[in-house]
């Protein structure tokens, strides 16, 4: 007797990050490149008080836009993902109701900055994107969503030279507080270092070698 | 890769522990280590003690926890076994500083348990994280480090 019954819903991966260090570029990066090996996926947006990023998403003509809905925190985004994320369970619910069996739903949380995280209870596996930009302080600054997200995405690695940032120290300190967990650098704009971020997805929550 | 969709069992249930015996005995029982944080997933990918990879993709509605049991054949079994969780133990010198070190804790979002005077703090990854972070308050012998 083994428990292998059948489809057990879409795995669910969390994108976080502060404002403008490249979630929404990175979604548009990932979706065609999921639906190119085949996966049947859906997206949630978070925003504060718009639908900007689900707006943005719909129209970009990467994904049908049916399947991208919004969740309006209205408030603290923390909460939405982390200490009650009964919004976003409730929309990823939705999706896979509408859409299903779906193999993977993509959830983007905006505005939150470094301390914030994604509950468990929500998602199987969390990103949290910084950038190169916002300065090379920030692995330093030991935030919540830099320790403990599954994947740390260093973006915008093309920025360096141009705010003073020595990226080989940023990822040597970053690699250091994260204490070997997983670790990637990117530069959205291009698609640079994508690829390796839906490897790593495929292979820990849809098992894909 | 075994991939499992649906948690069989507790290896406390009684039919379930005394076949868990017979194949323990014959040295085919497979372990799942987690810790409590992991169990919180319904998806991941993990090796047994014995090195076989498991591929665990769960319903919402079904939650891993010590001693579930995703594998269960005549011959061979996989049971899934907790680590034990870290708490740091802090007292602290009056009620201001209980209320200062209160608040600092939900404002970290830390999950905290209470023993009587005491204060747990549970510890996902290292621990030196969360001394540093209290520091201020330990410098100041407002918080006191027990164990």
């Amino acid at each position: 007797m083994s428990g292998q019954l059948g489809h057990s819903g879409a795995a669910r991966v969390g994108i976080g990050g502060p404002v403008g260090s490249g979630k929404t570029r990175l979604l548009e990066q990932i979706i065609p490149r999921f639906i190119q090996r085949g996966t049947n996926i859906a997206v949630i947006t978070n925003d504060l008080v718009t639908h900007e990023d689900a707006i943005r998403v719909r129209r970009s003509g990467l994904i049908a836009p049916e399947r991208v809905l919004a969740v309006e925190t209205g408030a603290c985004p923390h909460s939405a993902i982390r200490e009650d994320p009964t919004l976003n369970i409730q929309a990823a619910d939705l999706l896979e109701e509408r859409f299903g069996p779906l193999d993977l739903i993509l959830i983007e949380s905006g505005g939150d900055n470094l301390a914030s995280s994604f509950s468990l209870d929500l998602v199987d596996f969390w990103l949290f994107v910084i950038d190169v930009a916002g300065g090379d302080d920030i692995p330093r600054k030991r935030g919540l969503g830099v320790m403990q997200c599954d994947l740390l995405v260093i973006n915008k690695t093309d920025l360096a030279p141009y705010v003073g940032v020595d990226l080989a120290r940023m990822e040597q300190e970053a690699r250091q507080v994260r204490n070997g967990r997983a670790m990637l650098m990117t530069n959205c704009a291009t698609g640079n270092g994508v690829d390796q971020i839906v490897d790593l997805i495929a292979r820990e929550v849809l098992f894909e070698d | 890769m075994i991939t499992i969709t649906h948690i069989l069992g507790n290896a406390r249930d009684h039919a379930i522990s005394q076949a868990l015996n017979h194949i323990e005995h014959d040295g085919r029982l497979e372990t799942i280590v987690l810790d409590q944080q992991d169990t919180q997933r319904h998806r991941l990918r993990v090796n047994t003690d014995l090195g076989n990879e498991v591929a665990i993709a769960l319903s919402r509605n079904e939650h891993l926890e010590n001693g579930s049991v995703l594998l269960l054949e005549s011959n061979r079994a996989i049971v899934v076994r907790l680590t034990l969780s870290q708490w740091l133990v802090f007292e602290t010198r009056d009620i201001a500083a209980a209320l200062e070190l209160g608040y600092f804790a939900g404002n970290m979002h830390w999950k905290v348990r209470f023993d009587g005077v005491r204060l747990q703090v549970a510890v996902i990854g290292d621990p030196t994280g969360y001394l540093e972070r209290l520091d201020h308050l330990i410098a100041e012998q407002k918080v006191i480090h027990v164990e």
